[in-house]
């Protein structure tokens, strides 16, 4: 009988061999010629087309396969943090840039390689390269149209306005009236695409540059801990404005199950007036539905809160360099690849909801409309998720928060206290100083 | 007491490979709930039980997610056992042709990967453009139609639901074996004696049974407590955190940085499934010795 069990467990051992054997056989007649395949992880949207051209170009050129991981933007950074946190990141990681992201969420001191000093450093835009850095070096490659994908705002079909005799709102009551009106026509007023789980939150921070001009300084306030969101009238008014356009059904029914990659179809289906998107959209629209014009949308800010202001927000999608990564020289040259002027002008081409990129040399593409947008509403101010501390990293909580306060298990001022405890949560899980 | 086959440390090997990879990273699990242990900090202080205050205070979100584990747990032992039951019933005693082509079919929902039924269930209720919806709206049963994954009050029975689609076939399989395993004379004996088929089946069939019926309850029970990858993929604990189980919320602590609390969450966790598996096996145990 023994015998018996010896000879099974030396079958099943030679067995296994057989099979990791030629398993990795199959690996290797796989590989590229150079052996070296470079995993990219990001999330939905950040990963364009023409990237993955370019890519295939690298690839022709090197012998580097690069391999794309595109994950759900819902569950990106729960992916993400497990990876970096069990110490498996993929080669080069997506991330959102930012100082405090760049702290708490990344780590990037540990989980990062420092490319300060790249060739590419020299011509990207201060403003992004300033998101990219902490404690003086440069971690995050920031290969993202910081103007006409970053500044979101409130785009809307001009037709139906038109129709229904509206004109474009200045104030949050004008807007909510726009809504009830455009409601009554049988349209639904705004594609809210909430089960991506970031979009609804845009609402909130987009409206921060008009809470510093009701209060101004409130931003230091909040960094210094001497200021919270719970009980602060103006950003509780906001988020109970957000609430009232979901209670009263401007975000339609669907809202909950709607998702952001459908919004230009959403947009050029003629059933939705209005959506908050980057200044890209319109031509993006154009780009997928030919037979709707770009032209035929117009552009506000977020009116929450009567917000008028258009903040600047250089933070984005960038590349991190995984600093454990075995492939580090490989992955720099890749990044090193992307920047070169002629691919960045290839991306920029190539990609409709790029309107310009954040380098020195490339040929920017603006319409009439989103250069009118940009002149009547100059940036100046720092949206509130690149100013105030652990705002950003609570990004999908936060959302989670706004869906409860949605269907009614939190009220605007559970989601403003819920705000607090995370930021304070981070901020002494980091030592910071003003929160003893 | 039955003499031994093989002499006891033939065990050893298999006994230190248990400690190293099973025993031991539990044992630390549990060591760490005590701890601030954080992605934020290289410092590890004890915390004694704070973490697992933090959990069962009042007010806690934690026990939300307990409650919403409980709540799948004992639903889907409830719905897949007696679905199962039925089902085996019926390939059993009732449906003879093409039985064995039936139970491959209800069977082939557990040999799926769970990502793909979950993704394929988030396009059939969608609520807009779903598979289900639809139908209903074409049938004239269109006040039928749901939000059924976004609603918070049917998210979490849309999730047991397609969770008891997904395992019934297995169970069914398990129950199917017990089944077959009852002898046919007790029946025969019972219906010369003029039973009928409701005192059949209450009187040689499920008591019969109750030994599979416990290895199934059993097996339902584990699966339930530690849910994770249909809630992920379904609804990631949405709407909200309508759905969030356990599980998912060791996962998002874990993901956060925040080891201390997710692994104070699995150590109960894991508590509770010690004393709900000891008392199942002593339960059995007792079966057995009778």
């Amino acid at each position: 009988m023994l015998k018996r069990t010896v000879r099974s467990a030396l079958l099943g051992t030679a067995l296994g061999v057989v099979v990791v054997g030629t398993t990795s056989l199959i690996a290797t007649a796989q590989s590229p010629a150079s052996g070296v395949t470079l995993t990219v992880m990001a999330s939905q949207e950040w990963i364009k087309p023409a990237e993955q051209d370019l890519g295939k170009k690298f690839e022709e050129q090197t012998g580097i396969h690069v391999d794309y991981q595109i994950l759900p933007a819902d569950q990106y950074f729960n992916v993400l943090k497990t990876k970096l946190n069990a110490g498996e990141a993929t080669d080069i990681f997506g991330g959102q840039t930012g100082k405090s992201d760049l702290k708490l969420q990344y780590d990037v001191a540990n989980n990062a390689v420092d490319l300060t000093g790249e060739e590419w450093t020299t011509r990207i835009d201060p403003a992004a390269l300033d998101q990219s850095s902490l404690d003086g070096k440069v971690y995050g490659a920031e290969i993202w149209d910081i103007i006409g994908s970053n500044y979101f705002v409130t785009v809307y079909n001009k037709d139906i306005f038109q129709q229904l005799g509206i004109s474009v709102p200045k104030t949050f009551d004008e807007f909510a009236a726009a809504c009830t009106t455009i409601k009554a026509a049988g349209i639904t007023p705004i594609y809210e695409p909430i089960s991506d789980g970031w979009h609804q939150v845009l609402w909130f921070p987009f409206a921060g540059p008009s809470f510093e001009q009701a209060e101004p300084g409130l931003a230091d306030k909040l960094n210094a801990n001497t200021a919270t969101f719970a009980g602060d009238a103006n950003m509780t008014t906001a988020m109970t404005q957000i609430n009232q356009l979901y209670q009263s059904g401007c975000f339609g029914d669907n809202a909950l199950s709607d998702a952001y990659a459908d919004t230009d179809k959403a947009m050029a289906s003629g059933k939705f007036a209005m959506t908050v998107s980057p200044l890209s959209r319109p031509v993006s629209i154009e780009h997928d539905f030919p037979n709707v014009k770009a032209s035929s949308f117009g552009f506000f800010p977020i009116p929450i809160f009567d917000n008028q202001l258009q903040p600047v927000h250089p933070a984005g999608p960038a590349k991190f360099i995984y600093s454990k990564s075995p492939h580090v020289d490989q992955a720099k040259q890749y990044l090193d690849f992307l920047m070169q002027p002629d691919n960045l002008q290839y991306l920029l081409d190539n990609t409709p909801d790029f309107s310009t990129l954040p380098f020195t040399g490339v040929k920017s593409k603006w319409d009439d409309a989103q250069t009118a947008f940009l002149d009547t509403y100059p940036a100046k101010t720092l949206v509130y998720q690149d100013v105030v501390n652990y705002l950003n990293p609570q990004w999908i909580d936060l959302g989670k928060d706004m869906v409860s306060m949605f269907t009614g298990s939190m009220t605007p001022a559970d989601v403003m206290a819920s705000i607090d405890q995370r930021r304070t949560d981070m901020a002494k899980a980091a030592n910071d100083p003003a929160w003893p | 007491m039955r003499a031994r086959a093989y002499p006891t440390w033939l065990t050893f090997g298999a006994l230190a490979l248990y400690a190293v990879f099973i025993v031991l990273p539990g044992v630390l699990g549990i060591g760490y709930s005590f701890t601030d242990w954080s992605s934020y900090s290289n410092d590890l202080h004890w915390v004694g039980l704070d973490n697992f205050s933090k959990i069962l205070s009042s007010g806690s979100t934690y026990l939300r997610f307990i409650l919403t584990t409980v709540v799948f747990t004992v639903t889907t032992i409830v719905f897949k056992t007696a679905i199962g039951l039925a089902l085996a019933l019926l390939l059993t005693r009732g449906v003879r042709r093409l039985s064995h082509l039936y139970r491959a079919i209800i069977f082939l929902p557990a040999v799926l990967p769970i990502l793909v039924i979950s993704l394929i269930f988030r396009s059939v209720l969608n609520p807009a453009t779903g598979l289900l919806n639809e139908t209903l709206r074409a049938i004239g049963l269109g006040g039928l139609a749901q939000h059924w994954l976004t609603d918070p009050s049917i998210a979490l029975w849309s999730v047991i639901a397609v969770d008891t689609w997904r395992g019934v076939g297995y169970i069914t399989v398990i129950l199917i074996a017990g089944l077959l395993a009852i002898p046919v004379e007790y029946y025969e004996a019972a219906a010369i004696d003029g039973a009928t088929g409701w005192h059949a089946f209450r009187n040689i069939t499920l008591p019969l049974l109750v030994p599979v019926l416990l290895v199934t309850t059993v097996l339902n029970l584990l699966y339930g407590l530690k849910v994770f990858d249909i809630v992920f993929v379904l609804t990631n604990g949405g709407p909200g955190r309508a759905t969030d189980t356990v599980y998912t919320a060791v996962f998002d602590d874990f993901s956060k940085g925040r080891y201390g609390i997710a692994t104070a969450l699995s150590t109960l966790l894991f508590l509770v499934m010690i004393v709900l598996g000891y008392l199942t096996i002593r339960v059995m145990g007792r079966d057995d010795e009778g």
